[in-house]
């Protein structure tokens, strides 16, 4: 009963203030997969249980699930949620429902940007609780390779192709690796690190002279991209099979590499971090050990200042260090994965890379527009604002 | 001829029920029920609520933009494609193979049993699985390099499984799919070659039909209403491929029903998803259809 109070502020409804027993309800679009679920409820959730005597039941919801239930109890006027989880993007559509949580403590430092993400509809909407960003992985043996005056911990787009080619030059193999499987999150790579990089935008110019030129660049790092990327979904198996040598993708899908093999692995930033902010207010969950403790589980990263400097154990500070290099280098884009629209999105970015660069056919502004006009479709019938860098 | 124990049993329960269900004339619905129950459950009202959310827009109003958006869709005309050209390309495969299996096993030799056992494993293997153990073996590092790589015969790995070569990634799907469904069109055929009585045979042979004349024109004649329910069987599965195709071929070679299966959990959009699904049930109906009007069994072509 005494951490009561802070439980009760991170609830989004007033009506569950009087609410008192000791079993609360956590739903999360985050942390779904057993195994992550099973850490949550077991190595983070037991010893809160532990120490503070209530008991917090996780519930993992697919995003369609998450609105509906969180509109249904707002209208209904009382719920059994008491706490949410979710994807900066999963909130922009319930912030009405949302409570305000400014003035609630938080159990480390987070930083004013990271705390500014969650001002919504004039009130503190949701606590950051952990970042997911998106970074390279390096094999060592590629080192040799890295093309001269390139800074790997500042690299260009130029200076990953032509490391790219400069490698299968010398092994005849084609050793980067960007998943472009059927569930990878190659979306991301487009609209979260190529667009915002070659146009300044994720939506607003996706059928710009720009944008034409950063599909060429495609076309052509694509000459040096494993010809089997189409099948995979997450990098960490061809990067510990060393089928690649160079890979991108999300820090959760390649932890499994750098864990197991943490002596030939480096990773090194690209130009523009992604933040995943999931709110949560539980002050235990801002301290400092559970943030390193949900890095150790599951490999999203801390957001409280503390914790940066506390990542524990070998391996994941690998991971750690490239984060930060990414997000404080100083021409970095800051780019929001997309709220409130139809997934169809994910489709517009996914099909246009098909058809130019796995299907090799020329870059077609005229396809181009089409594609931008249905993707400025999507955001206009669900009345959203345009993720950073674009706007709103 | 059944042993008399066991019809006993049967009139001992068929006795009990008749007196627990009255009637005789009711009883065989009653025994139906359970079946029909469960048809109209698990696979009628999914089956009407997909082909409503097919037809109906989210206020009600009949609409056919689904369908207008699939067949605009950039990867329709390709998804069309491959898998028309995967189910033309196995199922002839599969029933070459399985006839051969089947023939194989029912001469009887000795350890056929065996034979017949091992040919039908796969059946017990989920398709999933098997598309793992094939991306094992043909993966840049998997098993066919290692191979072939300590046998010196390559330098480097081949790319099998590559968008710059569909036809080797194709022709890796038709192998584990080969290796995977063949099982259950074998078993189809030994149940129909087990049926086929002996007196005809025997006959063949009296009338001088000896090795492939009596495969050509006694068994296969005979055989032919269970090529016809293997071939409608194994030409739906086809069309419905989907797990081995995505487990080793990913992206680089979509399938109607990979893509119903995207627009629901990827891009979470049902009636584009049930669109999709009406689709390959119309086409499954068809082929049905033309398989049912051209094969059918005629007992004049024995005689002749």
């Amino acid at each position: 009963m005494r951490k009561y109070g802070i439980l009760a502020a991170a609830l989004f409804l007033s009506a569950f203030v009087g609410f008192a027993a000791q079993e609360i309800t956590w739903m999360s679009t985050q942390f779904v997969p057993i195994a992550e679920a099973q850490f949550v409820r077991n190595e983070l959730l037991k010893p809160f249980a532990a120490e503070t005597g209530i008991d917090v039941k996780f519930i993992g919801a697919e995003y369609a699930e998450f609105v509906s239930r969180v509109e249904a109890e707002y209208e209904a006027g009382k719920g059994e949620i008491a706490v949410l989880c979710g994807l900066h993007g999963d909130f922009v559509s319930v912030v009405d429902a949302l409570a305000d949580l400014s003035g609630v403590a938080v159990g480390g430092t987070i930083s004013d940007t990271l705390m500014k993400l969650g001002r919504m509809g004039g009130k503190q909407a949701y606590i950051p609780l952990m970042q997911a960003t998106y970074l390279m992985v390096v094999n060592k043996k590629a080192l040799e390779y890295l093309p001269e005056g390139a800074d790997i911990w500042a690299l260009t787009y130029d200076d990953l192709l032509q490391w790219a080619k400069n490698i299968y030059e010398a092994t005849g193999m084609q050793k980067l690796g960007i998943p472009a499987g059927p569930k990878s999150l190659l979306h991301r790579f487009i609209h979260g690190y190529l667009y915002p990089s070659f146009t300044g935008y994720q939506v607003l110019a996706f059928d710009s002279g720009a944008a034409v030129k950063m599909w060429e660049y495609m076309k052509e790092l694509w000459q040096y991209v494993n010809p089997a990327a189409p099948t995979w979904d997450a990098m960490d198996t061809p990067l510990l099979s060393e089928e690649v040598w160079i890979a991108w993708d999300h820090t959760a899908r390649v932890k499994q590499a750098i864990v197991e093999r943490p002596d030939d692995f480096i990773a090194i930033p690209t130009t523009s971090p992604d933040f995943d902010a999931a709110a949560k207010l539980i002050e235990y969950l801002t301290t400092p050990e559970a943030q390193v403790k949900i890095l150790q589980g599951v490999g999203f990263f801390p957001v409280v200042a503390e914790a940066a400097g506390a990542v524990p154990t070998g391996a994941l500070q690998i991971l750690a260090k490239g984060v930060t290099a990414q997000a404080g280098s100083p021409d970095a884009i800051v780019s929001f994965i997309p709220g409130g629209i139809s997934d169809e999105y994910k489709k517009i970015y996914k099909d246009t890379f098909f058809k130019f660069v796995i299907r090799g056919e020329p870059v077609d502004v005229k396809f181009l527009r089409a594609q931008a006009t249905r993707l400025r479709e999507l955001y206009l019938e669900a009345d959203a604002p345009y993720p950073a860098p674009d706007g709103g | 001829m059944p042993s008399p124990s066991f019809s006993l049993n049967i009139g001992l329960m068929e006795a009990r029920l008749r007196k627990l269900l009255g009637t005789d004339t009711l009883l065989p619905y009653w025994l139906l029920l359970p079946t029909l129950v469960f048809i109209g459950v698990f696979f009628l009202m999914p089956l009407f609520n997909a082909i409503m959310l097919a037809f109906r827009a989210d206020n009600g109003a009949f609409t056919l933009d689904y369908f207008k958006k699939m067949v605009a869709d950039v990867r329709f005309i390709e998804t069309l494609k491959y898998t028309f050209l995967l189910a033309v390309t196995i199922v002839p495969l599969q029933l070459i193979t399985a006839l051969a299996m089947a023939l194989l096993v029912n001469t009887g030799f000795r350890g056929s049993r065996f034979f017949l056992y091992l040919f039908a494993l796969p059946l017990g293997i989920s398709d999933l699985a098997a598309g793992l153990i094939w991306l094992s073996i043909f993966t840049q590092h998997g098993f066919l390099n290692s191979i072939l790589y300590s046998l010196g015969l390559i330098e480097r790995p081949i790319y099998f499984i590559s968008y710059q070569n569909i036809g080797l990634t194709f022709l890796a799907v038709v192998v584990a799919e080969h290796w995977r469904a063949t099982a259950i069109v074998l078993v189809i055929l030994v149940a129909g070659l087990q049926m086929i009585s002996k007196d005809y045979l025997e006959a063949a042979e009296v009338l001088g039909a000896r090795g492939w004349k009596k495969v050509w024109y006694v068994i296969l004649p005979m055989l032919k209403p269970s090529l016809q329910s293997a071939l409608i069987i194994r030409t739906i599965f086809a069309l419905q491929t989907f797990a081995v195709v995505l487990a080793l071929a990913g992206n680089i070679i979509p399938v109607l029903a990979g893509e119903a299966y995207f627009w629901h959990f990827l891009y979470r959009n049902s009636h584009i998803a049930s669109a999709y699904a009406v689709f390959l049930m119309v086409i499954s109906i068809g082929m049905t259809w033309f398989y049912l009007r051209f094969l059918r069994s005629r007992m004049e072509v024995i005689r002749g």
